[in-house]
């Protein structure tokens, strides 16, 4: 049985290995697929539905992990303009 | 506690003031001004064919190729690693392990449009693809059907196939599409004959992104017993595909137009009723005869798992690719006029957004959006001076064919990137319009078609 505790955990997870990633466009995403993806199954009440969610979230959080090392592996040698301060 | 804070406001006191310092210079060199604001850090930007800008740009040009998905990334990185044998020896594990890789990503694949997938053969990409389809459909059916019929706004390899058969004697109609873009369904009614073999229509068009009423295509098809081709490179993934409403018997899909690796595509041959084919790619008789070779097992797998992912995200990323197409167009409209879309607003892939300013000379634009990475309709992208020939065929005057540019919206651009592109073309734009003799006659009123042009 998923708790509420758990899911919470697991998004905090999620959202902090994906702010490691070195590309803009793939950080940002990750945050927002993260914050969606947890909204869209706020109001599930299915146990099975729950559990079955829970299992992807943390597939999910494995693969982050996994890419997050590679993609540092290889750190980009410029910056996107989004990165860069303006003046 | 008190002195951890106290020395760390010294330490903050003695530290130099991030970037300010570093432009100062900046603003008393003569340097020839570019559109660009100075950035801080301007010493590491980036200079590359004589340009010089200050960091990656957007990437606003997800029609050209897209960047991998980190999820595509990992199933690619697992099966290089460990899925190295050849998935058609049938001796050994090394051979069945690649084997079950390879099945797997075909059922990903067929699901996507809807398919068995016995009906999918993988090859190198949706041009290979077309070309099988198209050379080889009509040879093999050479003795009783010598006529094709495509339209003007195919992709080049589409249109540069039908005139390799044209050399070898086959006849190939170029329908016409009307200002919009669509195909006009009486015209091709009307050019079927009893020896056609082949009707080829894009789903989605590459340039302008218009998507065509492929259901009553393909019902006329049907009608006449025709095969149905279609290139379906830039429509798996983003609208809904399926091959049964669409009666289509072939299909060509690419991998790297889904967020998967470059080099990997997939062709669809509907098994019933059955349609032959020629292969392109003679050999060993893989992928049911029709493509032999090796597969490359870890970009099918790459593939399918693009594949399988667009399936889950297709209704999400078409929500905020919506979203950001709105905020785009109108964004742009709110500060400038004279812009156009090219090609119909309704019936479009919402990713693609193919604007035409008028007034503004192409080439100086695209100079000055250096920091935005998209592609135009122009001479400037294109080997020779001639313009888009997609843009031609809308009906596009050549003038705002050359002004024509292309933004590709993704399911990785942000919201900022979005607002900075509309900031960068507005300023450009303007910038443009104010030195442009032109657009003081036609704020003056004068009409720029009738003015009669001094000869000295």
């Amino acid at each position: 049985m998923v708790d509420k505790g758990q899911v919470i955990r697991l998004c905090r997870s999620l959202l902090r290995a994906g702010r490691q990633l070195p590309d803009y466009n793939i950080r940002e995403y990750a945050k927002r697929r993260t914050f969606d993806g947890f909204r869209m199954n706020k109001n599930l009440t299915d146990h099975s539905k729950v559990e079955k969610a829970y299992a992807e979230g943390k597939k999910q959080l494995e693969v982050v992990e996994r890419v997050v090392k590679v993609y540092l592996a290889y750190p980009p040698k410029t910056k996107n303009i989004m990165e860069l301060k303006l003046h | 506690m008190a002195s951890k804070a106290i020395f760390s406001t010294i330490r903050r006191s003695l530290t130099k003031p991030r970037g300010g310092a570093v432009s100062r210079g900046h603003h008393l060199s003569t340097s020839a001004a570019t559109a660009s604001e100075s950035y801080a850090g301007d010493e590491h930007a980036i200079v590359m064919k004589g340009v010089r800008i200050s960091g990656r740009p957007l990437y606003l040009d997800m029609q050209s190729t897209t960047p991998l998905d980190p999820r595509v990334f990992d199933a690619m990185n697992a099966s290089s690693i460990y899925d190295y044998g050849n998935p058609h020896s049938r001796t050994h594990l090394y051979g069945w392990e690649a084997e079950n890789a390879v099945e797997v990503a075909r059922i990903q694949v067929a699901k996507l449009i809807g398919a068995s997938p016995k009906e999918i053969v993988f090859l190198s990409g949706a041009t290979e693809a077309n070309n099988t389809v198209v050379k080889g459909v009509m040879h093999f059916y050479k003795d009783k059907k010598r006529h094709v019929i495509t339209t003007q706004t195919e992709h080049k390899c589409v249109l540069d196939s039908c005139r390799h058969l044209q050399q070898e004697g086959f006849e190939v109609t170029y329908l016409p599409v009307k200002t919009d873009g669509l195909v006009d369904l009486e015209m091709l009614r009307d050019s079927i004959r009893p020896d056609t073999g082949l009707v080829s229509v894009m789903a989605v068009n590459n340039e302008i992104g218009v998507v065509q009423p492929m259901e009553e295509i393909g019902r006329i098809c049907k009608e006449h017993k025709i095969p149905f081709h279609t290139d379906a490179a830039q429509a798996i993934g983003k609208i809904p595909v399926d091959v049964e409403k669409w009666n289509v018997s072939f299909m060509s899909m690419s991998g790297h137009k889904i967020y998967g690796p470059k080099g990997v595509g997939a062709m669809y041959v509907r098994r019933r009723p059955r349609v032959r084919l020629e292969p392109l790619m003679n050999g060993g008789g893989q992928e049911r005869g029709l493509r032999s070779g090796t597969l490359a097992t870890q970009q099918v797998v790459g593939f399918g798992v693009a594949c399988e992912l667009a399936m889950k995200e297709m209704e999400y990323d078409e929500k905020w690719i919506k979203r950001l197409q709105e905020r785009l167009l109108n964004g742009v409209r709110e500060k400038l006029d004279g812009v156009v879309v090219n090609g119909s607003l309704e019936s479009r892939y919402a990713g693609n957004l193919n604007l035409s300013f008028a007034y503004v000379e192409g080439e100086s634009l695209l100079m000055g959006l250096k920091e935005v990475a998209v592609s135009s309709g122009s001479a400037c992208t294109s080997a020779s001076l001639e313009p888009s020939y997609v843009l031609r065929a809308l009906g596009v005057d050549e003038d705002m064919a050359h002004t024509s540019i292309r933004f590709g919206i993704g399911r990785f651009t942000t919201e900022e990137e979005i607002d900075k592109a509309v900031e960068l073309t507005v300023k450009q734009v303007d910038k443009l319009r104010e030195m442009s003799p032109l657009y003081e006659m036609v704020k003056d009123g004068i009409d720029i078609k009738n003015i009669q042009w001094s000869q000295h």
